[in-house]
């Protein structure tokens, strides 16, 4: 049993003693990077228990980047707990945790303070209930590994014991935790450490639980028929004599919002769905393929209709007027896929007017406002159980088959187990949209890049979940980041075209500056190739206001040989990005060595090495891993992924057809080079992987003098590439 | 009704012979540790042995599994401390996790017929798992730590 305390009533000393103490704090937006979506933060919390363990409720998702650990490691740094005291464990929603939202590579930027005043407070806290049970002066106490000691007698008690014995009553106002005086870098023992993830284990025996490994007792399963396309498509009639026949059938659903079947267990849930008549009605996107979605963009690209400045400085328009030489290319991008591990799923349960829904979730606070306006309910009716994530990279963000799963209980009268098979997870996916970015350069007479405008033809994710996710001009800025890079260019602009193409869009890992630094760094390189300058050195030029970029890219440059000869037909390409927000910038180079068969086109990357900024390392193995998988996620998207689109949906339905990338293409080597830092930390979940497209394109252009200029960069558009240019 | 051997102890399960042999280990027999990802036998997620050997169990019908010895990761050893389990540990694999226990199966498989595989044995075995999050360079590492080459 714990009780919980909220900020302004603190520790109240009676009802913590004795049966553990939970500390909550709410620091408003924390260090005032939240989402424009809200303004507030996921409060930092945690338990500690007379057993002396300290449980850290993370808010944030699991989903494989280590956020349990790294952000148990800044509570407990300040906090002077001994590392083997501490536990994790993730809460069901509510909305007294603030805004649950787990993404943008944000989670240990954005609580990374408020975290570390928790922390502080609490240990503050608990050195006064210890001088008070003793009877001296806070002063004379000083704590540390999860022991308050005071220094005059000696004595010691343990934080469990201070929990079980002391009444703990002081009180922090937001004021006294914004005053409170934190560690230097210099005095971390916690932060910085190798410390084993505590996922992992269990991570490899089986035990770890997932959304899809829920049980709850009555549980029964649930299969959705899906409509052709994959918007606006709608049943028009349902047939179930024969699904009825199927063993274990218990109910037909069909309502305005979907048709589904209950039955005893998955494979007949399956069978019997399989056998429902469906009679659908395909809607208004039917004909849309993606030969219509680029024909459309090129033919908005082209007259620039519509195009909303996004981001401006200085005179574009005087400053190309005046330019002494102007290059200009178009950059496309396909479809990409989430993909990730576990198809999406959720158990739910409607009981006594609440719905409880056991799955993984990236974004709570949507999801139950979301279900409560839908469903007509109060939000404190809905309850996420936080389970594991199989894989987020995005796809969780979205709601969707949670909303499902709760009517299908609602309908069915008991709970349900809903899994959505690959091709159903694929085809109902929410894709990184297609893009089309046609970036223009104004040289000076020296070679200087003077001029720079870049027009982003793309769908805007937060324009499907509302108003509060679009700026006033109804641009995603989720949809264009990465395109206003740090670059020292006096006159640019940014201006995009929003596309609704009845392919629904939402956010993939890496999001926006996975498109837009393909096209920003390919550029770049081009206008490096028009000058006759040397890539690294073009980007060192226009790098001034960006020391620690150029630090990144000098170093990426030295470990990969830059410069040192090749064989025939394998280059090196760079980039380098200020991913995953110019406002949080983790800066990371890369440098990309790839052999291309001039033949085929084909293209085997060798080599990866990436240097990455991100301050103040939290888990060093884990910002390691993280961007080790980045740049690998980045290399897959680069090298593999391409979604099509025929009849309003999308072409591909399995990873037989939408690829992804395995053991037997990873490169020889993989090199991820740390700088040390003591500058507030940023993400590293998703950088590594905007440089890799872009620096790949770069080392083919360096073998072959071909450049391609479409993601992803199959061995197909390589050949045409080469043909091309002879 | 059928009768599976699965880590060592028979269970009767109440499906058709023509079921998945994965949804009859997670689903009716709730060891969960065995994941679904495609159901076409194309990224490993299910992976279990069979007298031994490594198959999708996506793929495997009842029928096909009656009479042998089944292995889930959770039978793999008996605390969770197969070589494969300790080496994912030191090397710390895993990110998501969800693609994990077939791809320890996978490489148990693997070093149960070839104890000192080369690079490219490895790289051949284990490219039908999928891991998303795209841990291959540490899964690699571990299975070479484990096998101790």
């Amino acid at each position: 049993m714990t009780t919980e305390l909220n900020r302004r009533d603190f520790l109240k000393g009676s009802a913590a003693t004795g049966v553990g103490m939970t500390l909550w704090f709410t620091l408003g937006d924390g260090v005032g990077r939240a989402a424009s979506a809200s303004a507030f933060d996921p409060d930092a919390s945690m338990t500690i228990t007379p057993d002396g363990l300290v449980t850290v409720h993370i808010t944030k998702s699991e989903m494989g980047q280590g956020v349990g650990t790294a952000l148990a490691q800044i509570l407990a740094e300040e906090l002077e707990a001994d590392w083997k005291d501490i536990r994790v464990d993730y809460p069901t929603s509510d909305p007294k945790y603030g805004l649950m939202l787990t993404g943008g590579s944000w989670s240990v930027n954005w609580t990374f303070d408020t975290l570390s005043r928790a922390g502080a407070a609490a240990r503050l806290a608990l050195v006064d209930a210890a001088a008070q049970y003793w009877k001296v002066p806070a002063e004379e106490c000083v704590a540390a590994r999860s022991m308050v000691r005071h220094l005059p007698t000696g004595r010691s008690i343990s934080y469990g014991e201070i929990v079980a014995k002391a009444p703990i009553t002081r009180k922090f106002s937001e004021d006294d935790l914004k005053k409170l005086v934190l560690k230097k870098p210099s005095e971390y023992r916690v932060v910085g450490q190798w410390i084993q993830r505590l996922d992992i284990p269990e991570k490899t025996n089986g035990r770890a639980k997932f959304g899809i490994d829920s049980f709850v007792p009555g549980m029964v399963y649930a299969k959705t028929a899906y409509p052709p396309t994959r918007e606006g498509g709608k049943h028009t009639a349902v047939d179930d004599t024969a699904a009825k026949k199927v063993k274990g059938w218990l109910k037909t659903i069909v309502n305005d919002q979907l048709v589904a079947v209950v039955a005893t267990s998955y494979e007949s849930a399956v069978k019997a769905r399989d056998a429902l008549k469906i009679t659908w009605a395909p809607g208004p996107n039917a004909g849309v393929s993606s030969e219509s979605i680029f024909r459309d963009f090129a033919a908005k690209a082209k007259d620039g209709a519509g195009a909303i400045e996004w981001h401006k400085g200085g005179d574009g328009a005087a400053a190309f007027a005046q330019a002494a030489r102007v290059h200009q290319a178009s950059y496309t991008t396909d479809y990409v896929a989430h993909m990730q591990m576990e198809p999406m799923n959720c158990v739910a349960r409607f009981e006594g007017g609440v719905y409880d829904l056991y799955t993984g979730s990236q974004f709570q606070t949507l999801a139950m406002g979301t279900l409560a306006a839908v469903l007509k309910t109060d939000q404190k009716n809905i309850r996420i159980h936080q389970h594991y994530l199989g894989g987020g990279f995005g796809r969780r963000l979205d709601p969707d088959i949670i909303l499902e799963a709760a009517i299908i209980a609602r309908e069915a009268g008991r709970p349900i187990k809903l899994i959505r098979s690959r091709e159903e997870d694929l085809r109902r996916d929410f894709y990184r949209s297609a893009t089309l970015q046609t970036l223009r350069g104004g040289l000076d007479t020296s070679g200087k890049v003077a001029a720079w405008d870049n027009v982003i033809v793309a769908t805007h994710p937060g324009n499907r979940w509302g108003p509060d996710f679009v700026d006033k001009q109804g641009l995603d800025q989720f949809a264009l980041n990465g395109a206003d890079h740090v670059y020292s260019v006096a006159n640019q602009s940014v201006r995009a075209i929003r596309m609704e193409t009845g392919i629904s869009v939402g956010y993939v890992r890496a999001v926006a500056p996975n498109y837009t630094f393909f096209a920003v760094e390919s550029f770049v390189d081009e206008l490096a190739d028009l000058t006759k300058t040397d890539p690294l050195a073009f980007r060192l030029s226009m790098l001034g206001d960006a020391p620690r970029l150029a630090n990144v890219l000098r170093l990426a440059a030295e470990r990969a040989g830059w410069g040192t000869p090749l064989p025939a037909n394998v280059g090196r390409g760079l980039a380098c990005v200020s991913a995953q927000e110019k406002k949080s910038p983790t800066w990371t180079a890369s440098v990309v060595q790839a052999r291309v068969d001039p033949a085929t086109g084909q293209v085997r990357v060798e080599k990866i090495i990436c240097a990455v900024d991100c301050g103040i390392v939290v888990n060093p193995d884990g910002v390691r891993s993280q961007v080790e998988g980045s740049l690998l996620f980045g290399l897959s998207n680069a090298l593999k992924e391409r979604g099509t689109v025929a009849n309003g949906a999308l072409v591909q339905s399995n990873f037989h057809d939408y690829q992804v990338l395995r053991m037997n293409d990873v490169p020889d080597v993989v090199e991820v080079h740390v700088v040390p830092s003591t500058e507030y930390p940023t993400g590293v979940g998703e950088p590594g992987a905007t440089t890799i497209a872009p620096a790949l394109a770069n080392a083919i252009f360096a073998a072959t003098g071909a450049r391609v200029r479409g993601v992803p960069l199959i061995a197909e558009r390589v050949l045409q590439a080469i043909k091309d240019k002879a | 009704m059928a009768t599976l051997l699965v880590n060592g102890k028979s269970q009767t399960v109440d499906v058709s012979p023509d079921t998945p042999l994965l949804w009859a280990i997670r689903e009716h027999l709730k060891l969960t540790g065995t994941k679904f990802g495609c159901g076409v036998a194309q990224c490993g997620a299910c992976t279990v042995h069979l007298d031994g050997t490594a198959v999708r169990s996506c793929q495997t019908t009842i029928a096909q599994a009656a009479g042998k010895k089944i292995t889930t990761i959770e039978g793999l050893h008996p605390q969770g401390r197969h070589p494969l389990q300790l080496a994912w540990i030191a090397e710390q694999v895993p990110q998501c996790g969800y693609c994990q226990s077939g791809q320890i199966m996978q490489a148990a498989s693997l070093l149960a017929k070839t104890p000192k595989p080369t690079d490219d044995e490895i790289v051949a075995a284990m490219s039908g798992n999928i891991c998303r999050c795209a841990t291959y360079v540490r899964i690699k590492r571990a299975i070479k730590r484990a096998a101790g080459v």
